[in-house]
């Protein structure tokens, strides 16, 4: 337990995006997409839509890989130069706005099946019929304790299509939670929810994120970390450390660019730190909210991508109130 | 008026009352028709009918078996045979067809084509490719649903949500995995609704083969049987067809529910 303790302090970074350039045809969608993610870490993603925010989901997750760059990953607890990301693989979750369930399994079901396609093969199942029987009550029996995890034990035997959206939301988190992936990303994952599941969910994930500090301060390894993929900065701000922005509104001219080369990160800097006990005072952060919009949302302002680029700067002042290293 | 619903009471005894009308509006038919010719079996009298299924339950004198039984062996035999390979190729062919582009561009110009072919019209290609014994039947019905039925299993796994393929990935699926577990799971319902609907199509293809060049066999017998004008004998056989298209309709609506109880709600 010692060693890789080590080397999580030596490499506090689970996931970097090094160089991501991204093109459909004639239509450039990412340009030089340079962000390290933190181990433990709630990283929310903003940004005008059409910027490019699936794109870049996509070639995390590893369905669509970029043109050119890689995405790596550094696996807890080696001290490799970094994995670069080939397709998609159990060690990234995803929480989708919609499709985020399978329709034919129920709450329960859908939260061992992970457990059941990571740790089990075809022969498995068919030719050591009785140790799957006993492992498959293992899986729900665990699936079990992570619905109570997300306060759903009541809708254990439900299908997504009997759940409520927040209902179906949870299982999913439940879902990928219960993988232990070295990254979850959640892709605009309360969009279609009314307000008040929405901020239930948003304290779901606070509560999540201080079971983060609690580790490290045990000195363990922080189980979660997130990028949260929203278009509502309040949220943005409420639930992630660090907001990072994706925008096509930069001063590409001054970098010898005829046409704009794609989305890039304009902004990124750390941001307060909610406990569940705090409340949400959003005027606490109307300023940051104000900068943002006019950053990475409004055309008119194009400045220089680098300009507000400054979280590992903030990080290195300590004028950051998240998580230390 | 339009639209309202009525009680369940209501709507039972309104669909009783319209199937007593048939039997009364036939019974004085057949009883007109008596007054007129004593000796009519175009539309027999329910006494005649009653004769009519003895003979073909009792023992024949003349064949010493029993024809209901020969014709049931004969026709179930090739309609399960026939329908059971037809689904099995067209689940294959539609799972491989939606998985795979490459074999999506290569099969689906022939299959929407030979789905455009009438089976009963290719009688002959099958009796020269196959012979007139039971291999006949069996490919008739086999190739005359499997086009259809392909393309549905092709349709519905193209309907399958990206994003859930993508989720099965990061949660550890390999690719057989994916269409074997979640693909399959997800295309099962909808294949067992256009087996319902190519039911009624298979069953004629084997009466009209039957008619055409059987010796035994529930569209054998119906032909004979018309050709005599013993109309007692037919009405009784197509009775009997009606209720087993009813039954295995019913059968594969309890079986989806059964296996797929999420179907019906996520549907809507």
């Amino acid at each position: 337990m010692k060693a890789p303790e080590a080397d999580s302090v030596r490499h506090p970074i689970g996931l970097e995006s090094r160089g991501v350039h991204h093109w459909f045809g004639p239509k450039r969608v990412l340009a030089d997409v340079n962000l390290k993610v933190r181990r433990g870490q709630f990283l929310s993603l903003v940004g005008p839509s059409g910027c490019g925010k699936s794109t870049f989901l996509r070639a995390i997750i590893g369905t669509h890989l970029p043109r050119q760059g890689h995405i790596l990953l550094f696996p807890f607890g080696q001290t490799s130069e970094g994995v670069p990301v080939t397709g998609p693989g159990r060690d990234r979750g995803i929480v989708y706005q919609h499709y985020s369930l399978f329709p034919f399994f129920t709450a329960r079901e859908n939260v061992a099946i992970g457990l059941k396609l990571d740790q089990t093969s075809f022969p498995y199942r068919y030719f050591r019929f009785p140790q799957w029987r006993k492992l498959r009550k293992r899986h729900l029996e665990l699936a079990e304790e992570f619905l109570a995890k997300v306060k759903l034990s009541d809708a254990m035997h439900l299908f997504p299509h009997e759940m409520s959206g927040g209902m179906r939301q949870r299982v999913a988190l439940a879902q990928s939670l219960i993988m232990k992936p070295e990254i979850i990303l959640l892709d605009e994952p309360f969009g279609a929810l009314d307000e008040a599941t929405r901020e239930e969910l948003q304290e779901m994930l606070l509560a999540l994120y201080a079971e983060n500090q609690q580790a490290k301060e045990r000195g363990e390894k922080p189980p979660h970390t997130l990028i949260i993929v929203t278009h509502e900065l309040n949220e943005a701000i409420y639930v992630g450390d660090r907001v990072v922005g994706l925008s096509q509104y930069w001063d590409w001219g001054k970098e010898g660019h005829a046409d704009c080369p794609g989305a890039t990160i304009v902004y990124d800097k750390s941001a307060p730190v909610f406990e569940l006990k705090d409340g949400r005072d959003f005027e606490k952060f109307a300023r940051q909210r104000e900068e943002i919009r006019r950053i990475v949302f409004e055309p008119s302002v194009l400045q220089d991508r680098h300009e507000h680029v400054i979280y590992w700067k903030q990080l290195s002042t300590v004028e950051v109130t998240g998580m230390s290293l | 008026m339009i639209r309202r619903p009525i009680k369940r009471q209501t709507s039972i005894i309104l669909g009783v009352a319209s199937l007593l009308l048939l039997l009364g509006v036939y019974s004085w038919i057949s009883h007109r028709q008596h007054q007129k010719n004593p000796d009519d079996t175009t539309i027999p009298t329910w006494k005649q009918i009653a004769k009519g299924v003895g003979t073909a339950v009792e023992v024949n004198p003349r064949s010493r078996d029993r024809w209901l039984v020969e014709d049931a062996k004969a026709s179930g035999f090739r309609l399960f045979v026939g329908l059971a390979v037809g689904v099995a190729g067209a689940l294959v062919l539609g799972m491989l067809m939606g998985c795979f582009a490459p074999i999506e561009a290569f099969l689906q110009p022939p299959m929407s084509l030979l789905a455009k072919v009438p089976p009963t019209a290719a009688l002959a290609v099958f009796f020269v490719l196959v012979g007139t014994g039971t291999n006949m039947y069996i490919s008739m019905i086999a190739f005359g649903i499997l086009p259809t039925l392909a393309i549905t299993v092709y349709l519905a796994v193209k309907e399958f949500p990206e994003e859930l393929q993508y989720k099965a990935y990061t949660l550890g699926a390999s690719h057989a995995e994916v269409i074997c577990t979640i693909i399959l799971r997800y295309v099962f319902p909808k294949l067992i609704d256009a087996i319902r609907l190519v039911i009624g199509p298979a069953m004629v293809f084997l009466i009209a083969a039957e008619m055409l060049v059987g010796d035994v066999g529930f569209g054998y017998r119906i032909r004979l049987q018309s050709k005599l004008l013993n109309m007692s004998v037919v009405y009784p056989y197509l009775a009997l067809l009606a209720a087993f298209g009813f039954a295995m309709d019913y059968t594969l609506t309890l079986l989806q529910k059964k296996c797929c109880p999420w179907y019906e709600g996520a549907r809507g």
